[in-house]
């Protein structure tokens, strides 16, 4: 799974969490999950200014094919002058709680 | 020494080689002193240069400001403010160059525009449109340097590559100062008010700061942050310290930095959407 901007979404790609209105996220969805995309509804998504959306594997680019543990990797050598630091060791806390639960099935609104 | 530092300062101060200052700048500034110029006249020297028109209005929709569909000059005027609207104009030129060769730093300027904004609002702070604006012009600098010193660039990044160190280590090796000195530099040639330079000035050294330390502090967190987050580029591999200065002047603690977190990531997948749209366009 992985969160997409609506701009790169194309036709065929199947969601993988719900849609919700980005002013009204605690509302009704506006998609369901395992929709599979259509130019027709990325067009419609887009007039309702959806700005992303959560869709199924690791399909685009460079963002792509990362798992979980490669990003905290990644963390860790972006914090690697700082780790003695107690402030900047709790942003580095922060971040990594926030990967562990982007990545898991709990997120998504 | 000395000389060397001497030298960049005069090349750079020297706005003949500069990329071209809109004349539109000029008139701004001499209406702008006059207390009984209109926003409405102001918006309307503005608008008489369309290409202006178009670039501040695409940024004044950016992620940035968290404001969509401005649509007019004299809208963004009224939201934005004047001392913004011109010191965007001004720097429309900068942000033409950034966003044709160097995505990533473009990136990462308004990465950190959004945190900044995000942080303003957190912490209900006066003038965040100023903040903003001060954090997304953070890196000034950087555009001088690659723009002015394309051998002493190569110079850099090779330094920051074998000797891992910080960017502003290494210019400071190599120019004698550094991206952050250079941008306030500029920002104060451009006659921008402290609350713009002072941040762009400081923002590696928040204790440098002596007038606008909350603004300074809130640029120097957001560009942590956007650092901390791996998003663009700046062309600084590593996370930098978060000062203790920064810290202490906002009043941050682990829950609001969560919070805040939290949506800029949210906030940062807008920003790839834009800047997308931004390289489709051209």
């Amino acid at each position: 799974m992985q969160k997409i901007p609506l701009m790169l979404a194309k036709a065929g790609m199947i969601l993988a969490r719900e849609v919700y209105r980005s002013d009204n996220s605690s509302g009704a969805p506006i998609c369901g999950k395992d929709t599979v995309l259509s130019d027709a509804l990325i067009a419609r998504l887009e007039n309702m200014d959806v700005q992303t959306v959560y869709v199924e594997g690791n399909l685009c680019g460079d963002e792509g094919g990362r798992s979980l543990e490669d990003m905290l990797a990644e963390l860790d050598r972006r914090f690697s002058k700082v780790r003695s630091n107690p402030l900047s060791e709790i942003l580095h806390d922060i971040y990594s709680d926030y990967l562990k639960r982007s990545m898991g099935d709990g997120g998504g609104r | 020494m000395d000389d060397k530092r001497g030298e960049l300062k005069k090349l750079i101060m020297d706005t003949k080689t500069l990329p071209t200052l809109p004349g539109v700048i000029v008139k701004l500034n001499s209406l702008a002193d006059n207390d009984r110029a209109s926003v409405q006249e102001m918006a309307k020297i503005v608008s008489s240069d369309q290409v202006l028109s178009a670039r501040i209005l695409r940024l004044a929709n950016s992620p940035s400001y968290g404001f969509y569909r401005v649509s007019t000059i004299s809208n963004a005027m009224i939201l934005l403010g004047v001392n913004v609207v011109k010191s965007l104009a001004l720097s429309s030129s900068i942000f033409e160059i950034m966003e044709k060769n160097s995505v990533g730093l473009w990136e990462h300027s308004l990465g950190v525009g959004v945190a900044a904004n995000l942080l303003a609002k957190k912490l209900n702070l006066p003038e965040c449109e100023e903040i903003s604006t001060a954090a997304l012009l953070h890196d000034l600098g950087k555009v001088i340097i690659s723009l002015k010193c394309e051998e002493a660039e190569k110079r850099i990044g090779a330094l920051i590559r074998e000797q891992e160190l910080y960017t502003s280590e290494a210019e400071r090796e190599v120019l004698d100062t550094d991206h952050s000195e250079i941008g306030g530099w500029l920002a104060k040639s451009w006659f921008l008010p402290d609350k713009l330079s002072e941040p762009i000035a400081c923002h590696h050294n928040v204790e440098l700061s002596e007038n606008h330390r909350i603004k300074t502090s809130v640029v120097h967190v957001a560009d942590v942050l956007i650092k901390a987050s791996g998003f663009g580029d700046s062309g600084d591999p590593y996370v930098p310290q978060i000062q203790q200065a920064a810290w202490d002047t906002l009043g941050l603690s682990r829950e609001l930095l969560t919070e805040i977190v939290d949506d800029l990531e949210d906030k940062l997948v807008e920003v790839k959407n834009f800047s997308l749209e931004l390289l489709g366009d051209s």
